[in-house]
């Protein structure tokens, strides 16, 4: 093709095709390259009816397709709409891999062979990659699906599944209650599927209730009639024909940062998270190759659509101020001095260091994510064991650490251009410190997510914040008064070090080469007593272990095992033995400070065998990440359900715990409910941020929840629910006298009915954070078999203290 | 290693208490106390016609006992409130166990042990009715719970059950090669097995069931018999080692003979089914505890009803006549 475009978009999801349209507005010649055969992918594949927020609520739209919260059908068929109304031109079925050529004269090579040229490429494709075809002839015939919404919509079909991961067994197995399903897989196993997924399949073919083909690739698939056709597959014995009436492929998708890197745009760092970095034009280190969307690190469709709008006014050479500027300004008038948003802007860029390496469009996306404060001088920012993760950046003026509970007066004073509040942010746990406000204090607070995304994305941000973390827990923990150049020395020799759940750091004998501060995870202490193991104590992050080989270089006295994944900063002995050289008066402390933990250590009470078994069980069972979990004692619990009917009544008809599932060893119970994780699983891949951490620790969904399900994905122990609640529990007096529906029996009819509704919203346990007098479960059990602990309990329970 | 743990919340009780220990037996002491003070006025208490409901202390103990006993049916209540943060429903479980004892003392002492046959006696009758089966409930509370824990060795109703299926499966499976009279017997055990039922079933199982799975498995017991009889004598030698004589059999027999499939097929069909079964029996003995824990307050809440209706005329009729 020699006809050259202005400008190609590649995908066609909210913010290409919000690019595409203000393209064709403007008249501009432009392609539309999408993959599927319609548009949106991504919000076409969700389940029929799905209700699809608009978040955030505040943020103004700026496109010319429409787009307001509402049925993913209307949505699609406004967007269909306007994309003929507007002559979008649209190449569907075009699937682009590989870019090459530079600003100007781009080049953009289709599977099918076929090349488009192009001035300027947008790159809107999301992080969903694409998913993998079967690869042969008829891969795309009617008979194919690469996807499965409602298996129950299926009946006395002849289905053949393509695939053994977790995707295929699971839609094989529900197909197979009322379908002849075949499984194909391409190896002799089902190794790659998750435990319970495998045990499952494995059982369903021994019955025969699924059959399954081995060692066996898709050789081709050819239609025979409406809806019915044959695929043939090439087996060791050779070509084996089936016919069948549906094709189910589930072969995962290529995620796309291999093909984006392929274009020579370059990734920050290695970690799975980190987004390209892209200019305040939204141009990537390629010139003339742009990023927009949840590729560029922005999920939430409005800003991709404005994305959309804004990429191309900046391709035509205009620069309209961004959709954010008023949000911004509203945040920027509170501050004394204020001028206009671009100036806040680089007087935040210029005076906090840590902040210098982000890019403009980096900085502005965590400004909106952040909360300006101008707290009063003695205020509490925040008190030391609050559970709050949220950082700090000091803008003006300065705030004053009171590192020590015991003398409110030993105040650590920080000054404009500092951050605190990277312990909690590293850690997961609670505050170490609290830290007051001096005169005319300004600070940024940053949510941890937006954190965390910059810690992916900006290396420069990593270094600086792991460095501090390090200092400070040094200077908190064992080398109190001491500068953070006199400690550089001991800083710049640690190393992070990483555990697996199980891993040992050090055992019982081992030569004590060094200490290791715990940043992140728990680990359990244990020794060999009557040649059985026992466990001790249970170490969280923040605290510190095998400091006796900074003493004494005597070998190790105890065997440390990693509770759940764990990262530690080791800390070498001989820079540290130079300091203490340089630091006599820090020698004594330091001396004192570990005699009286060892001290403390040996006047503790010892765990007998059983205890450590229940404590290894408890460990296996996750709660070495948790902070504060239900546990049922199996002695008092009489089976009443009075838990989980009191959570269902006071968290609108849907218990969030499950009293009898889950595992029990030495009559103490783990119920599937939410554990409240250091780290919270839950919160890794929420798209509006609605999951939150309370103050006092409790991991909470907010209603900006889009009910995308992937915290319900994404938890490990099963946890998280969609539903819809209902507001209104039935009235007591209404059953007593009247009869009806019991408080708190309505559970699981409210969740049945809630999964047929849309609108479902991502339902957990929030540790009844706004009710007085604590959770709802602990209280509603008659015997005292309920119990809320913390990991730092678990010794204690399991020696049955009063 | 680890140090001091600051409190989260200033309100949590020390964890892992049952509710009759509840902070130190607070209910206990209170309930002890009331009964001390009710015996010395009792006792320090003179009459001129006796002691009776009648005289003013008389009616100070009526009045007390009715207060816990509006106080203790309301557990009912307290207990359907969620939401309430009056107490915890430990709290109040243990008031209710050890304040409904000293109901049984203040109300004697409120009757001045005159007792006949009409209204205030029925009521009074009713009243340590209820409080002998709550007496059987704090026993079965502080017993079964542990025997179902211990029964179930860390599974699950549900996996059990899940369990069971796999097995009438496997044996239906293991009963088709073996001709139709097996299969049908087999299909006819599975139709047989029960799980729960009615109060009675639940408590003390089927005896119907447990004679049909007995006698199935003697069925099979018998064939299996008259298998091993119908070898060759010779090759048969019971002693020569101490693997089970299926299996010994079959070895001998070869595998081309069709008997020796045939025993080793009913060796194992036996197996599956003496499984299914202690497993149908392990279930159900789950089900007979869990009954067990609910099942006195089947007389429990009603008498108190009955109780609190009683109560009413016994009031009505003490005033009416006044």
């Amino acid at each position: 093709m020699s006809s050259v475009y202005a400008l190609a978009i590649v995908g066609s999801g909210p913010a290409g095709l919000a690019a595409a349209a203000r393209a064709a507005e403007l008249g501009l010649s432009h392609v539309l390259i999408e993959a599927e055969p319609h548009l949106s992918h991504t919000i076409h594949r969700y389940q029929k009816g799905k209700h699809v927020m608009a978040e955030p609520a505040a943020l103004p739209l700026r496109a010319s397709v429409p787009f307001a919260a509402g049925q993913r059908e209307v949505i699609l068929t406004a967007w269909d709409r306007s994309a003929a109304k507007l002559k979008i031109h649209i190449r569907h079925r075009a699937e682009v891999i590989a870019i090459t050529g530079a600003q100007g004269r781009f080049t953009l090579k289709l599977s099918n062979g076929e090349a488009i040229n192009a001035e300027h490429v947008v790159l809107a494709i999301g992080l969903q990659g694409n998913p993998r075809k079967l690869g042969c002839e008829g891969e795309d015939s009617g008979l194919v699906q690469y996807q499965l919404d409602d298996p129950a919509e299926y009946r006395n079909e002849t289905i053949v599944i393509v695939g053994a991961g977790d995707a295929a067994i699971e839609n094989a197995l529900a197909l197979s209650t009322q379908n002849r399903v075949t499984l194909v897989n391409r190896r002799d196993d089902f190794d790659r599927a998750r435990e319970g997924n495998r045990d499952a399949v494995l059982k369903a073919i021994e019955q025969g209730r699924l059959r399954v083909v081995y060692n066996a690739g898709v050789a081709s698939v050819a239609m025979t009639a409406a809806q019915r056709g044959v695929i043939t597959l090439s087996t060791p014995q050779g070509a084996a024909p089936i016919d069948c009436q549906r094709i189910i492929a589930r072969l995962g998708a290529t995620p796309p940062r291999a093909f984006v890197e392929s274009c020579g745009i370059v990734f920050p760092s290695k970690d799975p998270n980190a987004v390209p970095a892209v200019s305040d034009r939204y141009e990537s280190n390629v010139p003339g190759l742009y990023v927009i969307g949840a590729l560029a690190g922005f999920p939430l469709i409005k800003q991709a659509m404005n994305q959309g709008w804004e990429v191309v006014e900046f391709i035509v050479g205009r620069s309209p101020e961004p959709a954010d500027a008023p949000l911004l300004a509203s945040k920027f008038e509170r501050l004394p001095g204020y001028r206009s948003v671009p100036a806040t802007i680089a007087q935040i860029q210029s005076g906090i260091p840590v902040l210098a390496p982000l890019t403009p469009l980096q900085l502005r996306e965590f400004l909106l994510d952040s909360a300006l404060r101008t707290p009063r001088a003695g205020e509490v920012i925040f008190s030391r064991n609050d559970y709050s993760d949220s950082f700090f950046s000091i803008l003006a003026g300065d705030v004053f650490i009171a590192p020590n509970p015991d003398d409110v007066s030993e105040l650590i004073p920080l000054a404009a251009g500092q951050f605190f509040g990277e312990m909690s942010l590293i850690s997961g746990r609670r505050r170490s410190a609290t830290v007051l406000a001096g005169e005319g204090c300004v600070l940024i607070e940053t949510p941890r997510r937006s954190m965390n995304k910059l810690i992916a994305s900006v290396a420069a941000v990593k270094r600086v914040l792991d460095e501090t973390f390090l200092t400070r827990a040094i200077q908190s923990k064992l080398a109190p008064g001491l500068s953070a150049d006199e400690l550089q020395e001991v800083v710049a020799s640690a190393s992070v070090q990483r555990f697996k759940a199980g891993e040992v750091l050090f055992k019982a004998g081992d030569v004590g080469d060094g200490l290791h501060l715990i940043r992140k995870g728990s680990v359990t202490v244990a020794q060999q007593i009557a040649g059985k193991e026992m466990v001790l104590a249970y170490v969280p992050a923040g605290q510190y272990v095998g400091e006796m080989a900074l003493l004494t270089g005597a070998a190790r006295s105890a065997t440390v095992k990693a509770a759940i994944a764990t990262e530690t900063i080791k800390l070498e002995v001989a820079p540290f033995l130079g300091l203490l050289d340089k630091h006599p008066a820090l020698r004594d402390q330091l001396g004192n400070t570990l005699k009286s933990r060892a001290a403390a250590n040996a006047s503790a009470p010892q765990s007998d065998s059983q205890q450590h078994g229940i404590v290894q069980f408890l460990m296996q069972q996750g709660l070495g990440e948790a902070t504060d979990v239900l546990l049922i004692d199996e002695g008092l619990c009489v089976g009443c359900d009075h838990c989980e009917k009191a959570c269902a009544d006071t968290h609108g008809g849907i218990s969030r715990l499950d009293r009898d599932a889950g595992a029990s060893f030495a009559q103490l119970h783990v119920p599937t409910s939410c554990r409240h994780c250091e780290h919270p699983h839950c919160m890794k891949d929420c798209p509006p941020d609605a999951i939150r951490r309370a103050p006092n620790g409790e991991v909470f969904i907010t209603d900006a929840c889009i009910g995308c399900g992937n915290c319900e994905k994404n938890c490990p122990y099963g946890v998280i629910q969609m539903g819809t609640v209902s507001e209104k529990p039935p009235s007591l007096m209404s059953w007593l006298l009247f009869g009806g529906t019991e408080p708190g029996a309505r559970a699981e009819k409210a969740l049945v009915k809630a999964k047929q509704q849309s609108g479902k919203q991502a339902v957990k346990c929030d540790m009844c954070k706004d009710l007085s007098g604590g959770p709802a479960c602990v209280r509603a059990c008659p015997t005292g078999a309920a119990i809320r602990v913390s990991p730092e309990q678990f010794i204690q329970i399991t020696q049955g203290a009063d | 290693m680890s140090q001091p743990t600051a409190h989260r919340k200033p309100s949590r009780e020390s964890a892992h208490t049952g509710f009759m220990r509840h902070r130190g037996f607070r209910w206990a002491k209170f309930a002890l106390l009331l009964c001390i003070a009710c015996i010395a006025a009792y006792v320090w208490h003179e009459p001129l016609d006796g002691p009776s409901g009648g005289s003013w202390l008389g009616y100070t103990l009526g009045g007390i006992a009715l207060a816990l006993v509006v106080f203790l049916a309301w557990l009912g209540v307290r207990k359907r409130r969620y939401g309430s943060s009056l107490g915890t429903l430990k709290g109040w479980t243990s008031a209710h166990v050890y304040l409904g004892l000293a109901l049984v003392l203040i109300a004697t002492l409120h009757s001045g042990f005159q007792f006949g046959l009409n209204i205030h006696t029925l009521a009074y009758t009713l009243m340590v009715l209820v409080v002998v089966s709550g007496i059987y409930g704090i026993v079965v509370y502080a017993k079964l719970p542990q025997e179902i824990a211990r029964l179930r060795t860390g599974s699950t109703r549900d996996a059990w059950i899940e369990e069971l299926l796999d097995l009438n499966d496997e044996a239906l499976k293991l009963a088709e090669p073996m001709g139709p009279d097996v299969h049908r017997k087999v299909v006819g055990s599975i139709e047989k097995v029960q799980i729960g039922g009615g109060l009675r079933r639940q408590l003390y199982g089927s005896k119907k069931q447990k004679r049909s799975l007995e006698q199935f498995s003697d069925a099979l017991q018998q064939r299996l018999k008259a298998l091993i009889d119908s070898a060759p004598p010779e090759t048969f030698n019971p002693s020569a080692t101490q693997q089970s004589t299926v299996m010994f059999m079959a070895g001998q027999l070869g595998s081309g003979d069709k008997s020796a499939l045939d025993l080793q097929r009913l060796q194992q069909l036996l197996d599956v089914i003496g499984r299914r079964n202690a497993l149908v029996t392990r279930i159900n003995r789950d089900i007979a505890l869990h009954a067990r824990l609910q099942v006195w307050l089947l007389l429990h809440v009603p008498l108190t009803f009955a109780l609190i209706a009683a109560l009413i005329a016994h009031i009505v009729s003490v005033f009416f006549y006044w």
